[in-house]
């Protein structure tokens, strides 16, 4: 197997330990939030890789930290073979030509005092990526990737819908010439008719220009149509990965499970009345110790609420973090 | 209700003019006022019938009549050559005593906004310092320490004032700076100067513009007050505070001396207001 | 039988600078004592704005501009303000979507809840009103209701807030229910609780209850019936099971095929709307749908569709509606 374009490695990123001066003074430590903890994952030149989570499961964070926009506590983001946390300012603008973002909400991801020509000109220009006479044709150029008309050029944000608005976060994102793309959210925004439409265009553009793709979502339909490898985080740690097939069709980790059930089919056949897991996720602030899932899960014993259970390989790619994975896959 | 329905509906000229005045008449009248108070002291050397300074010792303390629309003071001046005049220094400190406060205050918040941390607590505790003085008090210290006259008025309003413009800015800065359009700015790997200047700064000006323009009236009483007391332009200059000054001692005898300057006051206040709504209406309605 | 709700003929219009947008356009439908009615569709479609409009909260200077609504045999959109109030919360309540923000950050839970039935007066004394709180706190399943009565808001998570103003809309005892994208803030897990204990609740109590929503899965899960709103108008009225069986509207269909499924095979490309919801301003003419419908033909350009009956219960607005089927769909967008 070829080194995979992306291997993050025992990624964590925690809030808020101490950093105040009176806090500092008074000796007094607060616990850190922990946002991400301990994360491991890679994703191979042209994959899509999703990771799909509740709101607070760390998994915007977790995007932003490859990007560094967010500083990653400790751990290793290995691009390409360099460690991107290791890079000073410079190294990191030139890298993220390399690397890009796509974000969730099409109306604030562009400035709204500048024209499409100005926003994807700029790119252009700041990183010489094209000489000046030729930038003009480029935009048209990367508008027409992204299925927008040449019109476009010269309106500002507001005249957009949201989902043409999403197709301009991604040109701009495209005229860096990137190898690799974080996206965030970015059709949960979107009006349902309009979802599919940015959908297909990620997965053309996959195809075209052989794209890798960190693909982020709450919405485990969306990640299904998409991904070729889904990861799921519950409270900051990847709970279970493999590939889509595993996921969707043999998920051992019950927190999977209970996603899987609780998603809305558009099926009035299956209509439940029982909800597919009871209580709340705990607070981030004070995770409940051993297994996080622990006080939401049908299975737990007592090694569930002491001991946090480690990744364990049930199939080739197959990772879940279950003290009883053996026994879970029975569940309906 | 219905009306509005089909006023909506009907999209002949003079309907729109009259909803345009409806809906604007406040900015229409401020414009206007401050036009032609501006025009006025622009060409002052024109209009006025006198010379400001001439002093003319066979008509003092004349009443308003045709020669002398507003009357002599004391030495025989031209009130009236003197208003027109005064208003000329007086508009132009108004402006200068909020732009440069207005560009410190926003540069400083900008800065502690955008990058927080040290650099946030620093200018921030600067900040407080300058906004524990009351206003005045801190004008009027400044002035005392750097001596009396215009030089001093100017570095002292906008010591007083920018910290006003900072804070605004730096509340701004805070919500913007976690817009997307910032965190795909930093992603794209631009510097902080661009971020800054393009996509942060454009997007918070508005509010600090709205303020500048009801600072530019309080700044304008500010002067007149301080030249008033003897601390900001000195005579024999012509200033609707000095003249108010000079004028004091008059009031029972010459009615004249205070209240036409003072009413020039009134009126650029009262132009600068309905300006300065109407301008922060406009803003609103576009944001 | 009379329905809880009947609406007939009901327009909203609201002026706006640029025109006047009709965001509610001959919108007609009625809901049963215990039945779940879904009212679904794109943001801009309408859905909200016919539950305001049923409410009498639009906004000025919109107002409804036609229509009856009607409910316990009075028309509401002629009752004076406080007529209405009285019929809010007590007869009609309603269930909103950002539940958070719906409670007030400095009252106590308890009070919260007890302050319609107070302003109604369905109970008299202080004691019983605390004893009424606690019980319906336990049935919306709020763990520990004896303490967490006397709790903040911002004690409560997005899911807990949800059902504490649940338990506020079920304080008075209504006979029908208005929910407007109640469980669209929440997380998967949670909304699957929500969505089963707003069932629950509704079939106990043979309640009405209307669930505005833009997600045909939760509409699978929940309603007997449902609407589907298209730029103001509803373009497809039809029992639940029918609608994904046979939709007889193209742009029902078109949304059954752009949305991705958990079941069915897992690489079968979607079949995206093309373009974007028209701008209300400048509605196209004709049909409202025909500059994105795949199988639009010239007289959709003109004329004018209404709603009118495919088969007995089953509603379309789509003067092609008799032809319309999954195979004539699958050629169009090939």
């Amino acid at each position: 197997m070829p080194d995979p374009l992306l291997d993050v490695r025992h990624l964590s990123k925690h809030y808020g330990s101490a950093t105040g001066l009176l806090k500092r003074l008074s000796g007094a430590k607060s616990a850190p939030l922990i946002a991400v903890d301990d994360v491991s994952f890679t994703i191979a030149q042209g994959e899509i890789f999703s990771l799909v989570g509740e709101s607070g499961s760390g998994k915007t964070t977790l995007g932003r930290s490859l990007l560094r926009l967010i500083e990653p506590t400790t751990g290793e983001i290995r691009f390409d073979g360099t460690d991107l946390c290791t890079l000073d300012a410079t190294a990191m603008r030139a890298m993220r030509r390399q690397v890009q973002m796509i974000f969730q909400d099409p109306y604030s991801s562009l400035n709204p005092r500048l024209t499409v020509r100005q926003t994807i000109g700029e790119v252009l220009r700041v990183h010489a990526i094209r000489p000046v006479a030729q930038i003009d044709a480029r935009i048209t150029e990367l508008l027409a990737l992204v299925g927008l008309p040449a019109e476009a050029l010269d309106r500002t944000p507001r005249n957009f819908s949201g989902g043409q608005l999403q197709r301009l976060g991604i040109a701009r994102a495209l005229a860096m010439e990137p190898l690799f793309i974080v996206a965030d959210e970015p059709v949960s925004a979107v009006d349902v008719s309009m979802q599919a439409q940015i959908m297909n265009l990620l997965l053309d553009l996959r195809s075209r220009l052989g794209l890798t793709l960190l693909f982020i979502a709450h919405d485990l339909s969306v990640v299904r149509y998409l991904s070729d490898r889904v990861g799921v985080m519950y409270m900051g740690r990847i709970v279970e990965s493999g590939t889509r097939n595993q996921m969707f069709e043999v998920a051992r980790h019950p927190y999977t499970q209970a996603l899987l059930r609780a998603a809305p089919r558009p099926d009035p056949a299956r209509k439940g009345t029982e909800a597919a897991v009871r209580g709340e996720p705990p607070s981030p602030l004070s995770p409940p110790p051993g297994c996080h899932f622990h006080t939401r899960c049908p299975f737990a014993t007592a090694i569930c609420r002491s001991t946090p259970p480690p990744p364990e390989t049930v199939a080739p790619g197959h990772v879940v973090r279950c003290h009883h994975h053996a026994q879970t896959h029975v569940m309906p | 209700m219905t009306e509005a329905v089909a006023l909506s509906l009907s999209n002949g000229p003079d309907s729109r003019k009259a909803a345009v005045w409806r809906k604007h008449t406040g900015l229409i009248v401020g414009a206007t006022l401050l036009g032609v108070i501006l025009l006025s002291s622009l060409f002052a050397g024109f209009i006025s019938p006198h010379d400001p300074l001439q002093h003319d010792l066979r008509n003092t303390l004349q009443p308003p009549r045709w020669a002398h629309p507003f009357g002599t003071d004391n030495f025989g001046r031209d009130i009236f050559s003197r208003v027109l005049h005064a208003a000329k220094l007086d508009l132009m400190i108004g402006f200068l005593c909020v732009l440069f406060p207005w560009m410190l205050g926003t540069a400083l918040g900008a800065i502690a906004g955008y990058f927080g941390g040290a650099v946030d607590t620093v200018i921030m505790r600067v900040v407080d310092t300058f906004s524990a003085f009351p206003f005045l008090v801190m004008v009027i210290g400044i002035i005392a320490i750097l001596g009396p006259g215009l030089m001093s008025m100017y570095i002292a309003l906008t010591l007083a004032g920018w910290s006003m413009y900072a804070r605004l800015v730096r509340a701004e800065v805070l919500v913007v700076k976690k817009a997307e359009y910032v965190l795909a700015a930093r992603a794209l790997g631009y510097l902080h100067g661009r971020i800054m200047f393009r996509h942060i700064l454009p997007n918070v000006i508005t509010p600090t513009i709205i303020f500048a323009m009801t600072d530019i009236v309080l700044v304008i009483l500010s002067t007149t007050s301080l030249s008033f007391l003897g601390l900001g332009v000195q005579p024999p200059m012509a200033e609707w505070g000095i003249m108010i000054s000079e004028g004091k001692g008059f009031i029972l005898t010459a009615w004249w001396m205070v209240t036409l300057p003072g009413l020039a006051i009134v009126l650029v206040g009262l132009a600068l207001s309905l300006l300065g709504d109407g301008i922060a209406k406009l803003l609103r309605e576009r944001a | 039988m009379m329905a809880l709700l009947d609406i007939r003929h009901l327009t909203t219009q609201i002026p706006t600078p640029r025109g006047t947008l009709t965001v509610v356009d001959d919108v007609s439908f009625t809901v049963d004592a215990g039945e779940c009615f879904g009212l679904v569709g794109e943001s801009g479609s309408g859905k909200s704005m016919t539950i305001k409009s049923i409410l009498g909260l639009i906004p000025p200077p919109g107002r409804v501009t036609g229509g009856a609504v009607l409910h316990d045999g009075q028309d509401l959109t002629l009752l004076s303000p406080r007529a209405m109030n009285a019929i809010r919360g007590r007869g009609i309540a309603t269930i909103v979507q950002d539940a958070s923000s719906a409670l007030n950050p400095v009252l106590r839970i308890g009070k919260q809840i007890a302050e319609s039935m107070l302003e109604h007066g369905i109970v008299r004394t202080r004691a019983e009103a605390r004893a009424r709180v606690i019980d319906l706190m336990a049935k919306v399943g709020i763990p520990a209701p004896e303490t967490r009565i006397d709790d903040y808001p911002h004690q409560f998570s997005g899911g807990m807030c949800q059902r504490v103003v649940i338990a506020a809309a079920l304080s008075c005892n209504p006979e029908l229910i208005l929910a407007d994208e109640p469980t669209t803030a929440l997380d998967v897990t949670i909304q699957d609780q929500i969505l089963k204990l707003l069932l629950a609740l509704q079939h106990d109590l043979g309640l009405g209850l209307v669930l505005v929503t833009h997600d045909l899965g939760v509409v699978a899960q929940t309603c007997q019936r449902v609407a589907v709103m298209y730029a103001g108008q509803i373009v497809e009225m039809v029992g639940t099971a029918d609608l994904f069986r046979q939709p007889r509207h193209p742009y029902t269909m078109g949304l059954l095929n752009c949305v991705p499924r958990l079941d069915g095979p897992a690489d079968k490309r979607l079949t995206p709307i093309p373009g974007a919801p028209p701008d209300l301003a400048h509605p196209p003419s004709g049909c409202r749908f025909h500059p994105r419908c795949p199988l639009a033909a010239d007289a959709c350009r003109s004329g004018k569709p209404t709603l009118t009956e495919v088969s007995p219960g089953h509603l379309s607005r789509c003067i092609r509606q008799d032809a319309l089927t999954a195979d004539l769909w699958e050629t169009a967008v090939a």
